[in-house]
């Protein structure tokens, strides 16, 4: 197999759309749908062999276009990519500092549903305890995706008013940090829901 | 070009089929023996030609050692893989140095995809014979959850079979093209698929656009060792240990009583579809028979376990479709073992729903692959299949932890690119480990590829390689590279972890073609002339017992005419003649078989023929 040198366009330009965070699902399935009729290789099985190629990576990069933008979170990270402005950072092991007291003591909790664990003693309350902080953490997951989903409304906005880069930017670091903050939380809830299936 | 078909290459039974020209609907073949089935059995007679379908079938009872079934559950898999296979088939493998299945049949060795072939070889010859054209380009369909390796020993088969595979579709899929051409059907369609060896399950989305139907898969999920052959592998365990209780007679699992009674055990299992009880009656080498009562409940309560196991992947197929049961809107049955009462039922509590079973569930399959076949020979038409990828592809990253990198149940085609440097200075090459499956680490999951990308002589970290890891539409894995600073493709050769290379594809394709050189006329002149033969044996034999003293003057002249009317047909070289006179031999015999039936004790075999004694 062989692609050409030339970059492949951006996943919003697979859809002729601009780098806008709010999409509308129905539209995008409605573009998905015909671009897949046009692209699909079964419609080039009896074409050349260029062609043949071609069809096969139009029609994996618009299945990969549509596999990422059609996921809110996915969809943030990869914009952040692609303006080059996502940064895991060496902060990723990190709790953020208003959790910080909360993440100590849910460690502590599933070291000590471990050790009951392994040594084969009563968990149930332990059990009760982490479920109410797993709860706890989601309710803070959702925060977070609710205050993404508005820093991605006014990346929206500043891109209709031709906002400058400086604002634009800053919005792209707020938007790196709340991503950073929610896949430490979401690490943090498969754990223990980890540990929990295990017990 | 010649025609092109769709074929199901099934662990029990396979199928081929086209699309109508006049009646623009799909239909299955009819082979020599009168049926759409051809038993996915091969045997390599003494003489050292290839059998395969039913009189390989038959020589399962006579020639355990040179015959092979359910060589589907081998495909793609190294010796490793299978050892669990071996204590309850009778595969018969030979030593090979590497982790390569090489199969045994008499005094030859085969790879799964060369039996495969064989196979789908026949049914080349049904469909050629049946058009009086050649056949050069099929579509075949593999179970939905078969991963990169299977489906590349798929592909492989049909290169040696002398077939163009345009396409490998999947099985729940095929079965969703010819529902949705039947019916008509809307909205989002669960497709629950258990066949002989293989269980899927497979969550479509049906949408009507102004360009035409497109199935679109949402979900996909399944077992590629689970189906039919565990029920019955239950059920001869289970009978075999009685007989072993009771009688104190121990035979080998693998040998030919043991295929006997696997055979009464299948026609047993099929009786307690249609009724609420049946005996089994099973004579033992010390003359004795063994009886059992059977109800359905009771045969039921012994395969629970293994209907339960297909709703695992029934529920995180769903979860991953994130749909709920109740949001399906029609369910779909395929595969001959959803015929059982229980797997109906269970399916129908599960979804709330009766599940659709109007097209036969041997059938279906093979209809949907000549749709798919008519779909991609016209180059442009009114339907258009989205698949998805069964399995998350992955790398291996420090530690022996996997990095996923195309998720499970993605839209294909579909790929990732991923970038590489060197550790070292003058590094001249970085290793890549590609895998497929959901677990966390490369040690759990199946090695698909290993391959070394060369780097230029330099610095560390100063090379850049871009690697493209693509999906193609038949779920098998390409792997592109290209210096990102030079932009200069680099080859990459990938040799599959337990594949054969394409040189060996092309031997193999030459092998075949030697032993496919008689013509199709001759074997079923030959095959005919087998079965005559036994057919004489057994009348001749019957007629010389007391019992045929009850027949009349009339009825022993009409079977001795017949015997002459066969004998003479089989000197001769006409294979239809010798069909015909073998049925007039049959049917002249029939009062004979019901009488020599009636002195032995053994109703289950109701319906039988004089050979079958």
């Amino acid at each position: 197999m062989s692609f050409s040198a030339t970059q492949p366009p951006d996943y919003f330009s697979v859809f002729g759309l601009p780098r806008k965070l709010r999409l509308e699902m129905p539209l995008l399935e409605q573009k998905f749908l015909q671009l897949s009729w046009k692209l699909h290789p079964d419609n080039f099985v009896n074409a050349s062999e260029s062609e043949r190629e071609l069809s096969l990576k139009r029609s994996s990069e618009l299945n990969d276009a549509y596999r990422v933008l059609r996921d809110p979170v996915g969809r943030v990270e990869y914009l952040l990519e692609i303006e080059g402005e996502r940064r895991e950072g060496e902060k990723k092991q990190q709790a953020p500092p208003e959790l910080l007291e909360e993440v100590f003591e849910l460690n502590e909790s599933l070291d000590e549903l471990r050790e009951a664990k392994s040594s084969g003693g009563d968990f149930r309350e332990l059990k009760n305890k982490l479920q109410s902080a797993e709860k706890n953490f989601q309710e803070k997951l959702d925060e977070l995706d609710t205050q993404l989903q508005a820093v991605a409304r006014q990346w929206d906005a500043a891109l209709d008013a031709n906002g400058t880069s400086d604002a634009r930017k800053a919005l792209m670091v707020r938007m790196n940090e709340l991503l950073n903050r929610r896949s430490y939380l979401r690490n943090l809830v498969a754990n223990v829901a980890k540990e929990w299936t295990e017990a | 070009m010649g025609r092109i078909v769709g074929i199901d290459l099934g662990t029990t039974n396979s199928l081929i089929a086209y699309i109508d020209p006049q009646t623009k609907k799909p239909v299955c073949i009819t082979g020599p023996y009168g049926s759409t089935l051809c038993p996915s059995v091969v045997s390599l007679d003494p003489d050292g030609n290839i059998v395969v379908g039913e009189p390989a079938r038959r020589r399962l009872l006579t020639q355990a050692e040179r015959t092979i079934y359910s060589v589907k559950r081998l495909m793609g898999r190294g010796v490793k893989d299978i050892q669990d296979e071996l204590k309850l088939f009778p595969f018969r493998l030979d030593p090979s140095p590497s982790n390569v299945i090489r199969v045994r049949l008499g005094d030859k060795v085969f790879t799964p995809p060369e039996i495969s072939a064989f196979i789908l070889r026949e049914l080349k010859n049904w469909a050629e014979a049946h058009f009086g054209e050649t056949v050069d380009r099929a579509v075949i369909t593999v179970p939905a959850y078969f991963n990169d390796a299977q489906r590349q020993a798929s592909k492989d088969a049909g290169k040696i079979a002398g077939l163009d595979v345009l396409r490998l579709v999947n099985e729940p899929t095929a079965a969703a093209l010819a529902y949705g051409l039947h019916e008509k059907q809307r909205g989002k369609v669960a497709v629950y698929d258990l066949g002989g060896g293989t269980f899927d399950i497979s969550v479509l989305k049906l949408i009507s656009t102004e360009d035409g139907d497109i199935y679109q898969v949402l979900a996909t999920n399944g077992d590629t060792h689970l189906g039919g052959d565990d029920i019955d592998n239950l059920l001869q365990a289970f009978v075999h240990e009685r007989i072993l209780q009771e009688d104190e007679i121990d035979f080998s699992p693998h040998g030919e009583i043991a295929q006997e009674l696997r055979k009464t055990l299948i026609a047993l299992k099929h009786q307690l579809s249609e009724k609420e009880s049946a005996t089994l009656r099973f004579p033992l080498p010390n003359g004795k028979i063994f009886t059992q009562e059977f109800t359905r409940g009771s045969v039921d309560a012994l395969i629970r376990p293994v209907v339960d196991r297909t709703m695992g992947p029934v529920k995180l197929a769903l979860a991953d479709a994130t749909l709920k049961p109740e949001e399906i809107d029609e369910v779909v049955l395929v595969g001959g073992t959803t015929r059982t009462p229980l797997v109906r039922m269970t399916v129908q509590d599960f979804f709330r729903r009766a599940p659709h079973t109007e097209l036969n569930p041997d059938e279906v399959v093979a209809l949907g692959a000549a749709v798919q076949a008519n779909i991609l020979d016209r180059g442009v038409s009114n339907m258009l299949l989205l698949d998805v990828t069964p399995l998350s592809l992955g790398i291996e990253t420090y530690g022996g932890a996997v990095a996923k990198i195309i998720p499970r149940n993605s839209t294909i085609p579909a790929s990732a690119q991923e970038l590489y440097t060197t550790g070292v200075d003058h590094q001249t090459g970085i290793d890549i480990h590609v895998l497929q499956g959901e677990r966390e680490l490369a040690k759990d999951c199946r090695s698909l590829a290993r391959f070394t990308l060369k780097t230029p002589p330099a610095p560390a970290g100063l090379p850049r390689i871009e690697v493209k890891f693509l999906i193609d539409a038949n779920g098998i894995l390409q792997v592109g590279a290209k210096d990102v600073r030079t932009g200069e493709q680099h080859s990459v050769e990938v040799q599959p972890s337990y594949g054969i290379s394409e040189r060996e594809i092309e031997r193999m394709l030459e092998d075949s073609i030697n032993f496919a050189e008689q013509d199709f006329a001759e074997r079923q002149a030959i095959e005919a002339r087998t079965e005559a033969e036994s057919i004489l044996t057994a009348t001749s034999k019957a007629l010389g017992q007391e019992q045929a003293a009850a027949l009349s003057g009339e009825e022993r002249a009409k079977i001795d005419l017949a015997v002459v009317g066969l004998t003479e047909a089989i000197a001769g070289s006409d294979y239809k003649l010798m069909r015909r006179k073998i049925d007039e031999l049959n049917q002249a015999t029939q009062h004979l078989a019901e009488v020599m039936m009636n002195s032995a004790v053994n109703t289950v075999l109701q319906g039988k023929r004089l050979e079958d004694f």
